[in-house]
C-alpha cells in the first residue's frame, strides 16, 4: 500500500513539475503621481473587470474615528462636483450649514457624555430618551437641511450612468487592510470608467454627509446586531487583538461612528486617496497601450499628496496567557480557537497555508480525528490561516456534537495540532494538499472578476507578485517547516478560545412546556433555569420535598408548571453526583483527565 | 500601378501622425459623461447548435474547448428533485445530494474514494435541488480519463455507505436545530409556505421524522429514478481536444442506456394565503425583515421583458431603482431593499419585495414600498429610466456568455427545462421593444396589489408600535393581522409564543 502511494506521489509530483505553475501575464505602469496600474489583457468576451484600491482600511483608523474608512466607501458612492447634483454650488452652501448645525449638536453631545459620566443620565447619549430640547432643536433644523439638500441632489447617479452604458456589480468593500472598488463594463465603453472613477478621486463630494449614517447603522443591525452570533465575534475579535488595531471591528465602535464630521472626512480622503496610496487593475478585453494612455490623462489630473501616509507602527504585543470568552447563543454549540500567526508576505505563510490544507476536508486530519474516530464533533471542522497585513492568525473551529461538550471539542482539536508539532507529517500527506494547491492555483485564475480582486487584495496587501510567487512556494515547504510552524505558534499561551453554548430556551421547546399559558410559561422556564444552577444535592432534595407539599394546595391552572418544574428539578439532581455517605470515603468518580497518579 | 499604391499609403501615414499629434495635444476630458463617445460592441450570441452534439445513447451535450489553463469540467445535469420525494420521506433529495458523492462507488469504498479524489486535487460534487439536480467533475486535464472513470462510477453505482448515511442525516439535524435562529431563514421558510401552500412540494420539508425514517434503499430507489440517462443534458469545457473528448463521452456515458422512462413532470401551485399582514415573533431582534408579494407567473410569458423592466425599475435594479432610492436613500430605513419578479420555467415563480428594517420604521417602509408598487402600476416610468433598465439587460448580455464554460452551462440548463435557444438571440430586441406604456400594462397585470401577502419577521410588538413621528403608517392599515406562530425545528409543528 505504502509503496503504491509512494509512486503515485513521485509521478504527480514530476507531472506537477512538468506542468509548473501558470504565470498570468501583468503589465505594471506607474503614473508619475504615484498611482499603480496593473493589467491583464484577456480577449475570450467584450467585457472588462476594473477596480481600484486605496490602501487604507480599519487597522488605520485611532480611536474616536473607528468605522471611517467603511463610512468612506458609503461616501465615494455619493457623487462629485459634476455628478450627485443638479446646482452644486448650491448644494455646497447647504451642506456648509449641516456642518455647522453639527457643530452645535455635538457641544450638547460633549454635555451629555459628562451627564452620562457622572450618572445623570443612561443608555448612551445617543438615546431618544436622552435628547435634550437644544437638540431637538438642532436635529429640527437639520431635517430641514437634509430635505433642502435633497431638492438638488440626483439620486445614485454615478450607478444609474455605469447601468445604463451596461456596467454590472458595480460594489465596493472595507476591510481592515483595504478599500476597492470595482465594476464590469462592457469594453466598448472603458473609457466611461476612467472619466467617473478620476472625477470621483479628483472631485468627490460627501454628501448626505450625515444621513448616510442612518443606512450604516442599519447595516450594523444587519450584520452584527441582529445576526445570532455577530456581537460575539466582535467580542472575540476584541479580545484576541491585545494592542493591535485589529482589535476593532471594521464597521467601527458606534459612539465613533455617530461623532465623525465632515473635516475629519476630508483630512483622511487627502491622506489615504491620493494617487500615490492607489492601485488600479484591468482584467478583459482591451489593448494596454491605449488603456496607459487614457490613464495618463484620467488619473494623471490629480495631484500627489505632499507626504505620504503614516506607516501603521502599533504592533501586537506577544500574547502572555491563554483567553477566553464563553458565549450564549441561539446557535449550536461551537468551539473557535485562534492562534497569532504571521502576515501577509511573511516566508511562513505557505507553510500556515499547507497546515489548513492538512486539516481541512474529509480526507484532512480534523474530520478524521473529531468527526470519525473520536465522534465529537458535527459538520465538517475546519482550519483556516488568515494573513492580514500587519499580523495575522490561524483558527481551528467545529461545532460540537450533540451529547458532548465544548471541552470535548477543545481537547480535541489542540491534539490535532500538538500532533502537528510532534510530528512530521508525512510525503503522501503533504504531496495531496500541494497537488490540492496546484490546481486551486489555476482555478483562482479562471475568473476576470476574481483575478481582478486578487491583484487588487494583493497589492495593498504586499505585493501583487503574490499571484505568481505562491504557488512555487507553496510546492517548496517541506514536512519540517510544518512542524516548526507548528511548534512555534499552537501554544496554549498563544491562544483565544470563543466556545458558544445554546441560550437556554432558544433550542427546540419541550413540548410540555408549549402547553403552558405564556405567562406561567415564562415564570417556569425562569425557575427551572435557577435550579439548572443549583448544584447542590442536599438544598435541591429540600427544594424538591418543599414543592410536593405544594402541589396539593395549588390551584388547577398553575398545577401543570408545578409539576414540569418538579420533574426538570428531579432530572437535575439525577445528574449531579451522589453525595458523600457520611464518614465514608468519596464515592464520586473523578472527572476525566483527573485520575489520581498511580 | 506602383505609384498609385504608394500614394494612399503615404496618405495614410501622414494621416495617422497627425492623429498621433493630436492626441498627444492632450484632447480635454469632456465636462460630462454623456459626452463620450464610443466604438461599437462586437458581440454575437454564440451558436448552441454549434456547440451540441448527440451521444450515442441520445444525451445532449454542449462542448467546448478552452485551452487556457489545464482544467476541464464535466457537469452531468439531470431533471427530477424534491418535488419526488415520497411522503414520509422529506429530507431524501438532500441527504441523496451528500451520500451520493461521500458514499463510495464502484470498488471504492466512500474512504477511499475520499482519498483518491482529493489527491488528484480532483473536485467531484453531486446535489439534488428543488427540480433538477447535477453531478459534476472538475480536475486537472492530465487525470482525465481517472476522473471520467471515477465520475461514472459515481454516477452508475454509488455505494451509499451507512456509516456516511448516518453522518449526512446527524449534519441535517445539526442544521435543523439553527431552522429558528437567523431571521431570515424563518422568513425564507413562511413566505414560500403563504406563498405556495403548505401542501406543495416546496412546503413538504424534512423533520426530525422523515429523516429518520430514510433508509439505505429509499436512496437506492430515488438514484434508479434520478441517475437515467433519459433525464441528462451535459455540458463539458476546457484542456481537451474536442474529437478527442466526444469520443471519450461516448465511451463512457454515452453507452449507458436508459432503462425506465423519464421523470413525470413538475405539478403545478394550487392555492396561496388570503392577502393580509402575517407576523411572526422573534423578540430578541432589533431589526424587523418584511417581505411584500404574491405568487408569481412561468413562461411562455408575452410581456416577459416589460415585467422584467418594470420590476428592474421597482426594486430588482439596486441603487438605480425606485425601492433603494426611496427606502434606503432618502429615508434611511433601510439598508438592503429589493424586489424581485422570477418567471419560472416549469412552475411559477413569485413577485417579492423586501427589506430590513429598525422595528419602529418596518411599518413606514412597508407603506414606501406599497405605494412604490401603485406608481409603477400607474405607468409613471420616465422614458429616461426605462432606457437605463433597458441597456442594464442588454448592454450585460457579454456577461452571460463570459467564458466557454458559462457558455455550455447556460445552454445546457435552457434544455434541462425546455427554454429555446431564440431567448437568446432575440433577448437584445425583444427587449429593446419595450415601451414605457407596456411596463404599466405589465405592472398591472402582474403585481397585485389587492392581493398583497405581506410578512414581517422580528419583534412583533415593538414593530406593531410603529413610530411615533409616523403615527399614519401602521401594519393593520395594510391588512388583516395575522400572527403565525414560531415552528419547532425538528416537527415543524407550531409552538406557543
Amino acid at each position: 500500500m505504502a509503496k503504491r502511494y509512494l509512486l503515485t506521489a513521485l509521478a504527480v509530483l514530476l507531472v506537477a513539475g512538468a506542468l509548473g505553475a501558470q504565470q498570468v501575464q501583468v503589465r505594471e505602469e506607474v503614473l508619475p503621481n504615484g498611482m499603480k496600474l496593473l493589467l491583464v489583457e484577456r480577449h475570450d468576451s467584450p467585457t472588462v473587470s476594473c477596480g481600484w484600491v486605496a490602501k487604507v482600511g480599519s487597522v488605520n483608523e485611532p480611536p474616536g474615528i473607528t468605522g471611517i474608512s467603511h463610512l468612506f466607501e458609503h461616501m465615494m458612492f455619493k457623487g462629485t462636483k459634476t455628478i450627485g447634483t443638479s446646482d452644486y454650488a448650491k448644494d455646497a452652501e447647504i451642506m456648509a450649514e449641516q456642518d455647522a448645525v453639527r457643530a452645535e449638536m455635538e457641544k450638547e453631545y460633549t454635555l451629555l457624555r459628562e451627564k452620562l459620566r457622572r450618572g445623570e443620565i443612561s443608555g448612551n447619549i445617543y438615546d431618544p430618551a436622552n435628547m435634550t430640547p437644544r437638540l431637538k432643536e438642532l436635529r429640527a433644523q437639520l431635517e430641514k437641511l437634509f430635505a433642502a439638500e435633497k431638492q438638488v441632489i440626483v439620486k445614485d447617479e454615478l450607478d444609474q450612468i455605469y447601468t445604463k452604458e451596461g456596467g454590472s456589480g458595480l460594489n465596493a468593500f472595507t476591510s481592515e487592510d483595504q478599500t476597492a472598488y470595482f465594476i464590469t463594463v462592457p469594453a466598448n465603453k472603458l473609457e466611461l470608467w476612467f472619466w467617473l472613477e478620476s472625477d470621483r478621486l479628483a472631485n468627490p463630494v460627501f454628501r448626505e454627509f450625515y444621513s448616510e449614517r442612518d443606512v450604516v447603522r442599519e447595516e450594523r443591525r444587519l450584520r452584527t446586531e441582529s445576526t445570532p452570533t455577530g456581537k460575539f465575534d466582535e467580542a472575540a475579535n476584541a479580545m484576541f487583538w491585545e494592542s493591535s488595531p485589529y482589535s476593532h471591528p471594521v464597521v467601527g465602535w458606534p459612539s465613533d461612528v455617530e461623532s465623525i464630521n465632515r473635516a475629519q472626512a476630508l483630512a483622511y480622503f487627502a491622506t489615504y486617496y491620493a494617487p500615490n496610496n492607489l492601485t488600479a487593475a484591468l482584467v478583459g478585453d482591451f489593448d494596454s497601450d491605449k488603456v496607459i494612455a487614457l490613464a495618463k490623462e484620467y488619473f494623471g489630473r490629480i495631484p500627489r499628496a505632499k507626504t505620504p501616509p503614516p506607516e501603521m507602527i502599533t504592533d501586537e504585543m506577544p500574547q502572555i496567557a491563554q483567553k477566553r470568552l464563553e458565549a450564549e447563543a441561539d446557535t449550536n454549540p461551537e468551539v473557535e480557537i485562534r492562534f497569532h500567526a504571521v502576515p501577509f508576505d511573511h516566508k511562513d505563510m505557505f507553510a500556515f497555508q499547507l497546515v489548513a490544507d492538512l486539516l481541512n476536508r474529509r480526507t484532512g486530519r480534523l474530520y478524521k480525528a473529531l468527526v470519525e474516530d473520536e465522534k465529537v464533533a458535527a459538520g465538517e471542522p475546519y482550519g483556516m490561516y488568515r494573513p492580514m497585513k500587519y499580523e495575522g492568525y490561524f483558527e481551528v473551529g467545529a461545532e460540537v456534537k450533540d451529547g458532548k461538550q465544548p471541552q470535548d471539542v477543545e481537547v480535541a482539536l489542540f491534539t490535532q495540532v500538538d500532533k502537528l508539532a510532534a510530528t512530521p507529517v508525512d510525503d503522501h500527506e503533504l504531496q495531496k494538499v500541494k497537488n490540492q494547491e496546484l490546481a486551486n492555483s489555476f482555478r483562482r485564475l479562471q475568473s476576470n472578476f476574481y483575478l481582478l480582486l486578487q491583484l487588487l487584495i494583493y497589492d495593498s496587501s504586499g505585493d501583487w507578485r503574490f499571484l505568481n510567487d505562491a504557488p512555487a512556494k507553496l510546492q517548496a515547504v517541506t514536512a519540517a517547516d510544518i512542524q516548526r510552524i507548528s511548534k512555534t505558534y499552537f501554544t496554549k499561551e498563544n491562544s483565544g478560545i470563543t466556545t458558544y453554548l445554546r441560550k437556554s430556551g432558544s433550542a427546540t421547546e419541550d413540548p410540555e412546556l408549549a402547553a403552558l399559558p405564556a405567562e406561567l410559561k415564562a415564570m417556569v422556564k425562569q425557575q427551572v433555569a435557577q435550579i439548572g444552577q443549583l448544584n447542590d444535592r442536599a438544598k435541591l432534595e429540600q427544594m424538591l420535598a418543599r414543592m410536593r407539599q405544594m402541589s396539593g394546595q395549588m390551584p388547577p391552572a398553575m398545577k401543570p408548571g408545578l409539576e414540569y418544574i418538579m420533574k426538570k428539578a428531579q432530572e437535575h439532581l439525577d445528574t449531579l453526583p451522589a453525595a458523600p455517605a457520611k464518614g465514608g470515603a468519596a464515592q464520586t468518580t473523578p472527572p476525566a483527565g483527573e485520575q489520581p497518579k498511580p | 500601378m506602383r505609384r498609385t499604391h504608394l500614394f494612399p499609403i503615404v496618405a495614410i501615414i501622414l494621416a495617422s501622425a497627425a492623429m498621433a499629434a493630436a492626441a498627444e495635444v492632450e484632447p480635454a476630458i469632456p465636462a460630462r459623461p454623456e459626452q463620450l463617445k464610443y466604438p461599437a460592441l462586437a458581440f454575437k450570441v454564440p451558436d448552441a447548435a454549434a456547440m451540441r452534439v448527440k451521444l450515442a445513447n441520445g444525451v445532449p451535450v454542449y462542448i467546448a474547448a478552452d485551452r487556457m489553463f489545464p482544467l476541464v469540467t464535466v457537469q452531468v445535469f439531470f431533471r427530477g428533485g424534491r418535488y419526488l420525494e415520497p411522503a414520509g420521506k422529506e429530507g431524501l433529495a438532500e441527504l441523496m445530494g451528500t451520500v451520493w458523492r461521500t458514499g463510495g462507488a464502484g470498488t471504492l469504498d466512500a474512504k477511499a474514494l475520499d482519498e483518491e479524489l482529493d489527491f488528484l486535487a480532483a473536485s467531484l460534487s453531486t446535489s439534488v435541488g428543488g427540480i433538477s439536480g447535477s453531478v459534476s467533475l472538475n480536475l486537472l486535464s492530465k487525470d482525465l480519463d481517472r476522473g471520467v472513470a471515477l465520475m461514472m462510477d459515481v454516477l452508475r453505482e454509488p455505494r451509499f455507505d451507512e456509516a456516511r448515511l448516518a453522518k449526512a442525516k446527524e449534519d441535517m439535524l445539526s442544521d435543523m436545530k439553527r431552522r429558528n435562529d437567523e431571521t431570515e431563514a424563518i422568513e425564507a421558510r413562511e413566505w414560500d409556505r403563504l406563498v405556495y401552500g403548505d401542501d406543495y412540494w416546496i412546503n413538504r420539508l424534512a423533520t426530525k421524522a422523515s429523516v429518520d425514517a430514510i433508509t439505505r434503499d429509499d436512496l437506492l430507489a430515488f438514484h434508479k429514478l434520478l441517475a437515467n440517462p433519459a433525464n441528462f443534458v451535459v455540458a463539458v469545457a476546457g484542456d481537451f481536444d474536442r474529437a478527442a473528448m466526444i469520443a471519450k463521452l461516448n465511451a463512457t456515458l454515452g453507452a449507458w442506456k436508459p432503462t425506465v422512462e423519464a421523470v413525470p413532470a413538475v405539478p403545478q401551485p394550487s392555492v396561496s394565503a388570503k392577502p393580509g399582514v402575517y407576523m411572526v415573533n422573534k423578540p430578541d431582534v432589533n431589526q424587523g425583515r418584511v417581505s411584500i408579494g404574491h405568487l408569481g407567473v412561468k413562461r411562455p410569458l408575452p410581456d416577459e421583458f416589460a415585467l422584467e423592466v418594470a420590476n428592474d425599475i421597482l426594486g430588482g435594479g439596486g441603487f438605480t431603482a425606485w425601492m433603494m432610492s426611496r427606502v434606503r436613500s432618502d429615508e434611511g430605513l433601510a439598508y438592503s431593499a429589493y424586489s424581485n419578479y422570477s418567471i419560472g420555467d416549469l412552475y411559477p415563480g413569485d413577485f417579492r419585495a423586501y427589506f430590513q428594517s429598525k422595528s419602529s420604521t418596518c411599518a413606514q417602509a412597508a407603506q414606501l414600498t406599497i405605494d412604490i408598487m401603485n406608481k409603477m402600476r400607474a405607468g409613471e416610468v420616465t422614458e429616461k429610466e426605462l432606457v437605463t433598465s433597458k441597456n442594464s439587460f442588454t448592454e450585460t448580455l457579454p456577461r452571460v456568455f463570459e467564458s466557454k464554460l458559462r457558455t455550455v452551462m447556460r445552454f445546457a440548463q435552457d434544455e434541462l427545462v425546455g427554454r429555446p435557444h431564440a431567448y437568446w438571440t432575440t433577448y437584445r430586441q425583444r427587449v429593446g421593444a419595450v415601451t414605457v406604456p407596456e411596463v404599466g400594462k405589465a405592472a398591472r397585470a402582474h403585481i397585485k396589489t389587492d392581493r398583497l401577502i405581506i410578512l414581517v419577521v422580528g419583534n412583533v410588538d415593538a414593530i406593531l408600535k410603529g413610530n411615533p413621528d409616523h403615527p399614519e403608517a401602521k401594519f393593520d392599515k395594510l391588512g388583516p393581522i395575522v400572527r403565525l406562530p414560531l415552528r419547532d425545528p425538528l416537527t415543524l409543528k407550531p409552538i406557543a409564543d
